[in-house]
């Protein structure tokens, strides 16, 4: 497998100028943080919990303690991999408060469980490096690999839904998985578990 | 050609039938390696619209707070302007309240006000509506209307809360049918902006079930 092909190690300019804003405490800069990194950091916290609700506490959460730690923020670094510690542990906080409840909430069998056990830091890493990946696809490619994957359908069923020759979902499909595995060749190769530069998302 | 490739041209779809559909050996690995991942909901799992607002205000209630403010370097470098700021603040406060005194003034005749619209969650996606919270000698007296929200009875019931950035829940009542509401909450929104309604159930203790039906954040009216 190639070695990283077209990653982006060093931080995007753009990302260094957000970062440095938010690291000064910017409040303004805290929407243009969220439109880049908020789907992220809710991946983050929905991996923790399980639960919507708790993961939208917990992305709130994330956001107020990384704005208040932004003076420990390097902005030299990626705004990235930082977020998505503060998301972990403000999901994991918020997972504890929420475990005291958990007979309440399984008194109620359609509601959703929370995890077992929160994910490692390793597990977030993954996800979050899948993520990007996935939302840096063209959306007809995103959708295919969703569809697939996650919904679990075959290509004749997708082909069916969408309206479109099987052979045109399996080109795409095709498409679609050479992109991710390049995407995601440095979680292959034994990537590191906690990243301290990379491309902004 | 393969089979797919020849239906894919038969069906009209060319430039698909040229193209590859199987992936090198390498590749399969590594997808293989990949599927767990890709079916996890947490990957496809999209934020609501209004969260990005919710973080926003969140962050800006934190910053008005001095008590739980962030501590940036600027603070630091700004502090001697803030206290001048406060100080003339404090000085501003003095004289309006002399004057109000002065003037007999010991009823407001516009109180302060603050609202919300609340948007549903997964929970109950049908779910909406809207709350104000009106300043009183009493506390904030908050008026909650809500549609879609099924009756829950026998055990069974709803609540409101007020949180802050610091996620300080504070519960502000009770109630079985959300369309006409009335309640209580000695917290001011102004601090605790987040404004959410969970499904509780008797004797499961006092805490939020965190069953979060409907959330807006507060902002003055």
């Amino acid at each position: 497998m190639r070695a990283g092909a077209g990653r982006v190690l060093d931080v995007a300019s753009g990302d260094a100028q957000l970062a440095a804003d938010f690291a000064a405490g910017d409040p303004d800069s805290v929407r243009a943080v969220y439109e880049s990194y908020g789907r992220l950091v809710y991946a983050v916290a929905y991996k923790v919990l399980g639960d919507s609700g708790l993961a939208e506490d917990a992305t709130q959460q994330a956001f107020v303690q990384a704005w208040r730690s932004a003076h420990r923020f390097d902005p030299t670094q990626a705004l990235g991999p930082w977020l998505a510690t503060i998301a972990r542990r403000a999901a994991i906080d918020i997972y504890r408060q929420s475990r005291r409840n958990r007979g309440h909430a399984s008194l109620e069998a359609a509601e959703p469980l929370l995890a077992s056990a929160p994910p490692s830091a390793e597990q977030i890493y993954e996800v979050w490096e899948v993520r990007r990946a996935v939302d840096s696809l063209p959306p007809d490619e995103a959708q295919l690999v969703r569809l697939q994957h996650f919904t679990g359908l075959t290509h004749s069923q997708i082909a069916t839904r969408l309206g479109v020759p099987v052979g045109t979902v399996k080109s795409r499909t095709h498409r679609a998985h050479r992109r991710l595995v390049g995407l995601l060749d440095h979680l292959r190769a034994g990537g590191p578990g906690a990243p301290s530069r990379e491309a902004g998302g | 050609m393969t089979d797919d490739q020849r239906a894919a041209y038969l069906a009209g779809d060319d430039a698909a039938a040229h193209e590859p559909v199987a992936l090198p050996a390498s590749d399969v690995a590594a997808l293989d390696d990949l599927r767990g991942l890709l079916a996890d909901h947490a990957l496809w799992a999209e934020p609501p619209a209004e969260l990005g607002e919710r973080v926003v205000a969140a962050v800006a209630a934190a910053r008005e707070n001095p008590a739980t403010g962030p501590t940036p370097l600027h603070a630091v470098r700004r502090a001697s302007h803030r206290r001048w700021i406060m100080l003339s603040a404090a000085a501003a406060v003095i004289i309006a309240l002399a004057l109000g005194v002065f003037f007999g003034t010991r009823t407001t005749s516009n109180p302060e006000k603050f609202a919300a619209t609340l948007a549903a969650t997964e929970l109950q996606p049908n779910a909406s509506g809207d709350v104000t919270l009106t300043k009183s000698t009493s506390g904030w007296r908050i008026e909650l209307h809500a549609d879609g929200l099924p009756r829950r009875d026998n055990g069974r019931y709803y609540e409101a809360w007020l949180k802050s950035a610091d996620g300080v829940l504070v519960p502000v009542g009770t109630f079985n049918d959300g369309r006409d509401v009335t309640l209580w909450s000695a917290v001011s929104p102004a601090d605790f902006t987040t404004f959410t309604i969970t499904r509780q159930v008797v004797g499961a203790g006092e805490d939020s079930s965190g069953q979060v039906v409907l959330a807006g954040t507060t902002k003055r009216a």
